[in-house]
């Protein structure tokens, strides 16, 4: 048994970290303390450096990157988004260093509940974005990262996202990697143009506004290759560790379903089971989880939720104005079911804000809802508060 | 940590003009300004650092002058850095090459990993990642090349633009006649009073080549920390004749309003000290950015030199209270 913010740590180790950067803030902290008895006992070899704020942990595992090192940091709420600077020259320079996130509302007012506005900031920036729901699907998330983005088909940096407290202090059963397993699964950091005595290079200089718009066009392009890169990595971890995902959308009892709720992270737990409980109740209810933000699965949610009548995303980050008023999960789920001849009816509710629990009854409120949308055949509203 | 031994590079002084190494690291083919104080300081810092050598340019003029069009005038290798990071990029490489030499994956000589910070990067938006740099004890040489102003985007002022300089953040007119009302951070004491890390810090100009390649030499060859703070006149910001970039670091010197020294071992040692000095005015009169200033400006000017000055003769006890000897 063991917390999310140890498996994370756990994950880190069986990766054989080599930079790590620190910064205290609730509730990923644990990961770096964790980290930080790991480099003391002896037990990982690595260079542990106390950054002074979030926005140098970044700097660091970026020149740590650069330099051919696997660098590995994190951060939670605030902390992640006082490193926003260094989000873009992270992708732009295709520094492969890993951010382990245990999410957390930001401010104001202060809050140490989990909500994930904080890494869904960072969406626009370049990075791969993941999100677990257990301990052990953050500790496979670590590996699968770190394989995913050193990858030379990709070469970005990743992060890795879990639910503040629901996850990353709550201790769940984890099986961790034999040495042999990660040895065969991740091979070692092959930077392709480190920084060297051997053979000069230059990173990062200035082009002309000419040169932007094929280099853009280059980054966007690598985001068309990373989901088969994703599929090979995931299909490679369930040959070697036996655990099996699905590489973008966990599809439970959805096949059949007239409504489903689209989520990600820690809650999904919750409504799983409270699939289960509607499905004896007689509602053919199902879920799809997110399990990849960037790249962003569009055709694969379009598969799993182009049968459903009725799609229920449940938000658990904000976006103030944004089209639907409420989440950003629903503006880029139904731009995904836009161009199918019969689209499911899609709505949204804002929930476990704040750190606040989603409960059994929440989802038996939303399927309430679905349920109506599908019988009126039409949407009324796009965004609902639960509790309010 | 188990000690281990990682290679640190050991670089002689450099005697006479004759002895510099003809070798050049930072080439031809840039485009900074005629009598670019800066550009002449990165051809002296990379000539006396050698080929072993990894250069962090944070954003500044000798960044956007340098890296232009995907080219870059460096022999060895360079990266940039946010003006915000520098410090904190250095560390990361730093740390990258000691744990790759503890795991046997570089050899040869550990690289001299030098930061080309401009005043801002270093003492205004880059002093964070420079003082948590200094602080943790990192084998880094941290240069300030000090052209008094945010030069790049236009001359703006920064924590070093003196007293009564026009920029074009600090236009003098009706209201505010001198331009810049407030006096300029102290840059190495900055470094040297806060940091217990830090094993050698200088100052030294432009027009003291010797001297500046040396300071860059003794500083690479320390086993921590260390910080030079150079003065890089720039034509352009300051409104001088281009011809006289070397006399404007020089006429500082002579003036009182820069003085050459090293801090080493908690110990201050002065150079270039003149037996009695210009008056301030020598050194403002060339200067388009001072041209505004009233005689009461210039004599107020003169008194924060007078003071300056005092501590040429009776240097500042700051280092007293940091035995550096048994830290290291």
């Amino acid at each position: 048994m063991m917390t999310g913010c140890r498996a994370a740590a756990e994950g880190a180790k069986s990766a054989e970290v080599e930079v790590i950067c620190s910064f205290p803030i609730r509730p990923y902290t644990a990961i770096m303390m964790e980290l930080a008895k790991m480099v003391a006992n002896g037990e990982l070899n690595a260079e542990f450096i106390h950054g002074e704020g979030e926005h140098a942990q970044l700097s660091v595992v970026l020149g740590a990157s650069a330099a051919g090192a696997r660098a590995y940091t994190g951060s939670s709420g605030v902390g992640v988004t006082y490193a926003m600077e260094i989000y873009s020259p992270m992708a732009g320079g295709r520094y492969p260093a890993q951010m382990s996130i245990a999410d957390r509302t930001l401010d104001p007012p202060g809050d140490f509940g989990s909500e994930h506005t904080d890494a869904m900031s960072t969406r626009d920036q370049g990075w791969l974005l993941g999100w677990a729901c257990s301990p052990q699907e953050v500790y496979d998330n670590t590996l699968m990262s770190y394989r995913i983005g050193e990858d030379h088909r990709v070469m970005l940096p990743q992060m890795v996202c879990q639910d503040g407290y629901f996850i990353s202090h709550i201790p769940d059963k984890v099986t961790l990697g034999e040495t042999s397993q990660v040895k065969e699964f991740l091979p070692p950091y092959r930077p392709i143009s480190p920084l060297s005595l051997t053979n000069p290079v230059s990173h990062g200089p200035q082009i002309r506004p000419d040169q932007g718009a094929p280099m853009d066009a280059m980054r966007a392009q690598t985001f068309l290759a990373i989901p088969k890169v994703i599929e090979e990595a995931t299909a490679d971890f369930a040959r070697i560790f036996g655990r099996k995902y699905d590489p973008f959308v966990e599809q439970y009892r959805l096949a059949d379903a007239d409504i489903a709720f689209f989520i990600m992270g820690a809650h999904s737990n919750t409504a799983r089971a409270a699939v289960d409980k509607l499905r004896k109740e007689g509602v053919k209810a199902g879920m799809a989880r997110l399990r990849w933000v960037r790249p962003w699965p569009t055709h694969q949610l379009a598969e799993a939720l182009g049968h459903v009548k009725a799609v229920g995303v449940v938000e658990t980050s904000t976006s103030y104005g944004g089209a639907m008023r409420g989440g950003n999960l629903i503006h880029e789920l139904r731009a995904s079911l836009y161009d199918l001849d019969d689209r499911p009816l899609v709505t949204s509710f804002m929930g476990g804000l704040g750190g606040e629990t989603i409960w059994p009854a929440d989802f038996d409120y939303m399927a309430g809802v679905l349920s109506k949308m599908v019988k009126e055949k039409r949407t009324d509203r796009y965004v609902y508060w639960l509790g309010m | 940590m188990p000690a281990f031994d990682y290679n640190f590079q050991k670089l002689e002084p450099i005697k006479s003009f004759k002895a510099v190494p003809e070798a050049e690291q930072y080439l031809p083919g840039h485009r900074t300004c005629a009598g670019c104080g800066p550009a002449l300081n990165y051809r002296l810092v990379a000539k006396a650092a050698g080929k072993d050598t990894i250069f962090i340019g944070p954003t500044g003029c000798m960044y956007v002058a340098n890296a232009s069009y995907l080219c870059t005038p460096y022999a060895v290798s360079w990266i940039h850095a946010q003006i915000t990071n520098a410090g904190a990029v250095a560390s990361g490489i730093e740390a990258a090459f000691k744990i790759a030499a503890r795991k046997g994956r570089h050899t040869g000589p550990f690289p001299n990993i030098i930061v080309m910070a401009g005043d801002g990067g270093s003492v205004d938006i880059g002093l964070q990642a420079m003082s948590g740099m200094m602080y943790r004890n990192h084998k880094v040489l941290f240069i300030c090349y000090d052209n008094e102003s945010y030069a790049n985007t236009g001359i703006q002022t920064s924590p070093t633009t003196p007293y009564g300089a026009a920029t074009t953040f600090t236009p003098p007119g009706k209201e505010i006649p001198e331009g810049k009302t407030l006096f300029p951070k102290n840059v190495p004491q900055l470094v040297i009073g806060g940091h217990p890390a830090v094993k050698y810090v200088a100052t030294t100009t432009i027009a003291h080549p010797l001297d500046l390649m040396n300071k860059v030499r003794k500083a690479l060859s320390k086993p921590g920390p260390t910080f030079l703070h150079i003065l890089c006149p720039c034509p352009k910001g300051w409104l001088f004749d281009e011809k006289l970039t070397p006399d404007m670091a020089k006429l500082a010197v002579e003036t009182g309003m820069w003085s050459n020294y090293e801090w080493e071992d908690g110990v201050y040692k002065y150079t270039n000290v003149p037996k009695k000095y210009l008056p301030v005015g020598d050194y403002m009169k060339p200067q388009g950015r001072f041209a505004h200033l009233k005689p009461e400006h210039i004599a107020k000017m003169q008194a924060f030199v007078d003071e300056k000055i005092k501590q040429v003769q009776r240097p500042i006890p700051v280092a007293a209270a940091v035995p550096v000897k048994k830290l290291a």
